[in-house]
């Protein structure tokens, strides 16, 4: 795996307090306003990250907002932080494929297509009880619209897709965002759910 | 323009990493812009994990897409929930089938009544059951016809009386605004009260306290309009008036005046509210202001505040 702070070639580079307090004021002179902005940058970096292939997106996520932290505490004037951080991000991402490429491999250690590795039995069971149970605390019509929105394959789910949208009377773009904040919500219950069982 | 099936397509590309880096560079900063072409990019991402797990893409794409989506741990918990949503999904369809397929034909409890008989009984009993069932259909059919025309009826007589009320309403109306015109009629015609009384004061006349004007103000009047006529011999760039009471208490002042034509000769106008005077004798005091500053007076006049 590609080191995102490049630990072994150079010292690393710690985010102080200073810095991150330099880094705030840099977004806004509010704190608060300030703070709110942070995360959707880190948000959008993480996501950036993910989108992209990469494999700790957290921790690149982490390396951009450093880096751009030391910059602002190095003087450089910066004027939209989350513009800067995006570019230190898409400069990362090209470091970590060339770092990819060098990396020399016999061919038995040749990228293979991945797999996520079998889970025991009981933990399966254990993530389907806290789905059930998620299921379970959404109100009817969320409940409605996730097993219907989700379900069937191909030409099936399409069907029934248009089934729902004559049936909630919202245009089909809307219908779907609604199904997606519906299954982000349904996935957060259930990573809690199986944190606190776990 | 790029039609929203074609976002899509491109969106799956770019999340299995087929773009050029120009391409995903457009994307993303679309997507960190605009909160909608966000929400659609997470949504196309939830529809390629769905037909991963259901096994939907060809074996180039389940390639890229393994290669891209299962290096994270954050996508990997995506993929294994796709999985339990689509598994959770499918025991809800077959619970849905299995529920139509357990509900009886609402035929079958009277083939079971026939069970065990002989045939000749079978036949008078289903014989029996076809002549109920043909006669109780008459009989519905019938006796649905006539509460439809009992309900036909019935509106048109509830229409009739609606028609009926709105006519006796109109009526009443029409009967109101006659009587209303009527004595609107023996009334005599009010004159409208002036908003603005007139004062006229004269050289000569209202200058001596003998001859005392009157200013009548009525309820309505809000503003009494002076004028004040001048003689020849007041000729001044600029005027001034004060107002006092018999008392010699000041009412107003009103300064920078200037001489106009009117139908009188030249006169000296001003308006004074009428909450400011209220009923007596006031002494007015005109003066001429010369281009200096100084002034000089030039005449009191007098007149009678009256309010009916």
């Amino acid at each position: 795996m590609v080191d995102p702070v490049g630990e072994t070639r150079r010292q690393k580079w710690s985010l102080t307090q200073q810095a991150f307090d330099g880094l705030l004021a840099t977004i806004s002179p509010d704190r608060s306003t300030a703070a709110d902005r942070y995360l959707a940058i880190r948000r959008n970096l993480v996501r950036l990250f993910e989108w992209r292939g990469c494999a700790t997106p957290d921790e690149y996520a982490d390396e951009a907002i450093n880096r751009c932290a030391k910059k602002i505490g190095d003087g450089e004037e910066i004027r939209d932080v989350s513009t800067y951080c995006i570019g230190i991000a898409r400069m990362l991402v090209l470091e970590m494929s060339r770092e990819r490429g060098k990396e020399a491999r016999p061919l038995d250690k040749a990228p293979e297509p991945q797999i996520i590795p079998a889970e025991p039995e009981g933990d399966a069971e254990l993530r389907m009880e806290c789905l059930r149970r998620c299921l379970d605390e959404l109100s009817p019509d969320n409940r409605n619209l996730i097993l219907h929105y989700y379900q069937g394959e191909k030409d099936e789910k399409i069907k029934k897709r248009k089934e729902l949208t004559r049936m909630f009377g919202v245009p089909a773009g809307t219908l779907r965002m609604r199904a997606l904040r519906v299954r982000e919500t349904l996935q957060l219950c259930a990573d809690n759910c199986l944190q606190r069982r776990g | 323009m790029r039609s929203e099936r074609d976002d899509e397509k491109l969106m799956v590309q770019y999340l299995l990493g087929n773009l050029s880096e120009e391409e995903q560079v457009r994307i993303e900063d679309r997507a960190f812009a605009d909160a909608k072409y966000l929400g659609a990019l997470e949504a196309a991402e939830a529809d390629l994990i769905d037909a991963y797990v259901r096994g939907e893409l060809s074996p180039s794409e389940r390639l890229e897409f393994e290669r891209r989506f299962l290096t994270s741990s954050h996508r990997r918990s995506k993929v294994e929930f796709a999985r339990d949503l689509v598994r959770v999904t499918n025991e809800s369809k077959a619970a849905q089938n299995a529920l139509l397929e357990r509900r009886p034909p609402a035929w079958l409890p009277l083939s079971n009544l026939f069970r065990g008989w002989n045939p000749a009984l079978q036949f008078a009993g289903i014989l029996a059951l076809l002549i109920s069932v043909a006669g109780a259909s008459w009989l519905l059919v019938e006796n649905r016809a006539i509460r439809s025309r009992v309900a036909a009826l019935e509106t048109e007589r509830r229409n009739l009386e609606t028609r009926q009320e709105q006519l006796r309403r109109q009526l009443t109306e029409e009967q109101d605004r006659t009587g209303k015109v009527a004595a609107d009629l023996q009334k005599p015609p009010s004159v409208s009260a002036p908003l603005v009384a007139s004062l006229v004061l004269l050289p000569g006349l209202s200058r001596a306290e003998t001859g005392r004007a009157q200013l009548v103000l009525k309820p309505s009047a809000q503003l009494a309009h002076i004028e004040i006529v001048l003689e020849p011999r007041d000729d001044y760039p600029r005027y001034s008036s004060e107002i006092r009471t018999r008392s010699g208490e000041e009412a107003l002042i009103r300064g920078n005046l200037r001489r106009r034509r009117s139908a009188a000769g030249d006169v000296v106008s001003f308006d004074v509210p009428t909450n400011a005077l209220d009923a007596g004798e006031y002494e007015l005091t005109l003066k001429g202001v010369a281009g200096d500053g100084r002034a000089q007076d030039l005449g009191y006049y007098y007149f009678r505040v009256q309010k009916p």
